[in-house]
Parts: C-alpha cells; structure tokens; sequence
C-alpha cells in the first residue's frame, strides 16, 4: 500500500515540476485539432461574394456538370451536388434526343456529393441566373 | 543603481510571446492544416473505413483505387487499380465490365502514375457501390488479406458480398444459355433448306452442346470460389438444375468481379460461336460434294 502512496506522491510531485509544459501540450493539442477540424471544414475553398447559388462548369473533353462550384487552393476545384444532362435517343431516330438532368451519385461507383476537378480540366464556369431552369430543378431536387 | 528590468523589457516579452507562441499555437495550426489537407476525416487512416477513389480520365476511362495525390509533382498515384471495360452484349445487361488491372499483356506492376493533366474528375467511391462491391468480392476470391497496419486499409467482401456476385453470375450465364436457345427456336420457325427432321437433330446437337458450354462455366465458377474439381462438378450438376427453365429476362445486371466477369465474358463468347455454327448448318442449304478424283484426261 505504501508503494502506492509513494507513486501518487511522486506523480504530483512531477505533474507541479512540468505544469508549464504540459499546460502548453494540452494547448497544443487543442490548436492542433481545431485547425484539423476547421480545415475539414474550410477544404481550402476561396470565399466568393455576391455569386449564384449553382454554376454550370465546362469541362475540357466537353462535358459540362452543374452544382455549387467552389475555387480551392491548389491544383483542384471542387463543384458539390454534381448534376449532369444525358441524352438519349428513343425508338423513332427522327426525333430530338431526350434530354434528361441526372443527379450524380446513382452510377456503378456510387460517387459521393464532392468532386474534385483539376483546374487544367475547366474550359469555363457560369453561374445560372435564378430563373434557370436547371437551377429551379437543381434547387427544387435538394428540398 | 541600474533601474533596467529585463523582465518588464516590452521588446524582450515580444520575444518571449512570439517564441512561445510559435512553439505552441503557430505550429501545431500549420501541422493541423498539413495533416488535414492530406487525410479525410471520414476515413482516417490506419483504423478508418477504406478510401477508394475514382478517377475519370478526360478520353472517358475511369479507373479505381487507392489515391496518392499528396506530392506536388502534378503526378497521381494510383495503387490496387481496376478499370472499366466495354462489356456491350455481355449477358451482364450492363455496357461495362469491371477489370482488374495488372492482367494485361505487359503485365504492369501495382502502382499507376497519372498525369493530372489527362484527368477529369476524382470522386469518392461509395461504401455500397456496384464496384466497391465486386472489388470486395474480387478481393476475397484470390484470397487477398489486409495489412496488419495500413494507412488506407482494404476491405475484403463478406461472405454475403461473395454469395450475391455467386448467383449473378450463375444467372447471367443461364440468361445466355436461354437466349442461345431461343435463338435457335427462332431458327427453326423459318422456311430452312433442310428437312424438318434434319433440323431437329442439329438443333438437338446445338441444345447439347449449349447445356456442355453452360455446365462448364458453372464448374470454372465452382472452382473460381475455392472448390475442388470434383465438388465444381457435384456444384455446377445441381446448380443445372436449379437454374433449368428459368430465364431471369428482367433481373437487373450486377457488376461482377474481375474473376467471375472473365468466366461470364467467356461463355458468352461461347455460346456465341455453338449458334452461330449451328445457325449456319441450319440456313445453309446441302450442295453436292466434288468428285474427290478428277477423271483422267485422254493423252494427245
């Protein structure tokens, strides 16, 4: 039993001699976590004022995805809530293909809502006014 | 008397405030920012989920796997990689099939170095998805075992994962067998050059070979799974059974595994060429065979 009050005695004897430097740790620890954390959140993404809720991004082999489109630090951007427009020709090749707004994430790989595109891969990126049709549908699909 | 307090020196507290300030909040923020911007917190590393990425090419490929983007060289790396390949007409019902990469003619090594100028997107694959799914039972077909300690550790596929692709495959299979028959049923339902009787023993020696072709893709599919030649056999004679008569003509397509796709790709092929030569016996009327010696002309 003596051994075990020695030991407690000796552990808050230490703890007084380095309080300093582990109060500075504990604090270190903290720093590193909230920084860790907010930058989970931030994702580098460049703050832009006064745009559109939802872009229209063309790509360079030219296809063109739709979504929030944020600038980012570094060689990606990144367009959240991806939607894309797909053709398809029904029975009569006579008529005009049909085109219909899929919400990306139903494909074979299940891709999650963020996508990251290399900035050497965008041609240009609109944003689409309120009355935009896909940025009605865009919106009316997320409520 | 010297009235001069170093520790009331304003520039020296600066310093003394910068120094421990660099020490402890400046550089566990940088470390913070650094070890975020390289890890998901969704999938932390060495005991998160695993983290499989996507990565679509501009010319439309996408390939799968373990992502390496944290060098500044503008090159990617890509490591336990599978690719999309056409599979249009493929008993799957699905216009991709899933390959793993390495099976090639050069056969490359593990580890695909991307120029991030040739790529379109990188998306985050799904934990549910089609091809995390087939990976998964991929994974456990060759009987692949995660590292003990691994900054993204692989997922091998559950005993259900494994079950699932099992009876796609076998019903894809008997989905190009029926069709292989129907297919010759049609046949049959023409005006054909030869007898009605004469159609009906080819026709019978087509079924034959067919139910031969399906048999033996049941039996690679037995020991693709880890059985012995004789229980392949035994698996793939009651499996027959089972799937007789029945057509799975609406049963949506299941992306399959590398292994079992190939065994799949293999008997469509198959029953391709057992039609297309019994289709041609059948349509093809019977012309007299030449003489095998030509009659012997006069001397001069």
């Amino acid at each position: 039993m003596t051994w075990i009050v020695q030991r407690y005695r000796r552990a808050i004897l230490w703890i007084r001699a380095h309080g300093v430097v582990l109060r500075n740790s504990g604090l270190a620890i903290v720093v590193f976590l909230a920084a860790f954390f907010f930058t989970q959140w931030w994702d580098f993404t460049v703050p832009s004022l006064g745009r559109a809720p939802y872009q229209a991004v063309f790509l360079a082999n030219g296809q063109t995805y739709f979504g929030r489109y944020y600038e980012r630090i570094g060689a990606y951007a990144k367009i959240e809530d991806v939607y894309y427009l797909q053709q398809s020709q029904g029975s009569d090749a006579t008529q005009a293909p049909d085109t219909r707004l899929l919400r990306r994430g139903k494909e074979l790989h299940a891709p999650a809502a963020r996508m990251l595109v290399p900035k050497s891969a965008i041609l240009f990126v609109e944003d689409l006014s309120d009355s935009s049709p896909i940025a009605q549908f865009m919106a009316q699909d997320h409520r | 008397m010297n009235l001069y307090d170093p520790d009331r020196d304003p520039v020296r507290r600066a310093g003394r405030w910068l120094r421990w300030g660099t020490r402890w909040v400046a550089l566990p923020v940088v470390l913070g920012v650094f070890v975020s911007g390289n890890l998901d917190a969704r999938s932390l590393p060495v005991f998160g989920p695993e983290r499989e990425s996507a990565v679509l090419f501009l010319d439309g490929q996408a390939y799968f796997g373990h992502l390496d983007d944290s060098g500044d060289s503008g090159t990617l790396v890509l490591r336990d990689v599978y690719y999309f390949a056409n599979a249009t007409g493929s008993l799957t019902g699905l216009p991709v099939g899933l390959v793993k990469r390495g099976t090639e003619a050069h056969e490359p090594a593990d580890g695909m170095r991307i120029n991030r100028d040739r790529v379109l997107a990188i998306e985050q694959v799904g934990p549910a998805a089609p091809v995390m799914q087939a990976i998964e039972a991929e994974r456990q077909i060759v009987h692949s075992s995660p590292a003990v300690i691994s900054l993204n550790r692989t997922t091998i596929g559950a005993v259900s994962t494994l079950t699932a692709q099992r009876v796609a495959a076998e019903h894809d299979v008997q989905r190009g067998y029926t069709a292989a028959v129907d297919q010759l049923a049609k046949l049959n339902a023409l005006v054909l050059p030869v007898s009605k009787a004469e159609a009906a023993a080819i026709t019978d020696r087509a079924v034959g070979d067919l139910r031969t072709v399906r048999r033996n893709a049941l039996a690679a599919l037995g020991t693709t799974l880890g059985f012995s030649a004789t229980d392949a056999q035994t698996y793939a004679g009651a499996t027959e059974a089972v799937l007789a008569n029945q057509t799975f003509a609406n049963e949506p397509g299941v992306l399959l595994a590398p292994d079992l796709n190939g065994i799949v790709n293999r008997a469509t092929e198959l029953y391709g060429q057992v039609g297309d030569t019994y289709a041609k016996q059948l349509t093809q009327p019977k012309t007299a065979s030449p003489s095998p010696t030509p009659s012997p002309s006069a001397r001069p």
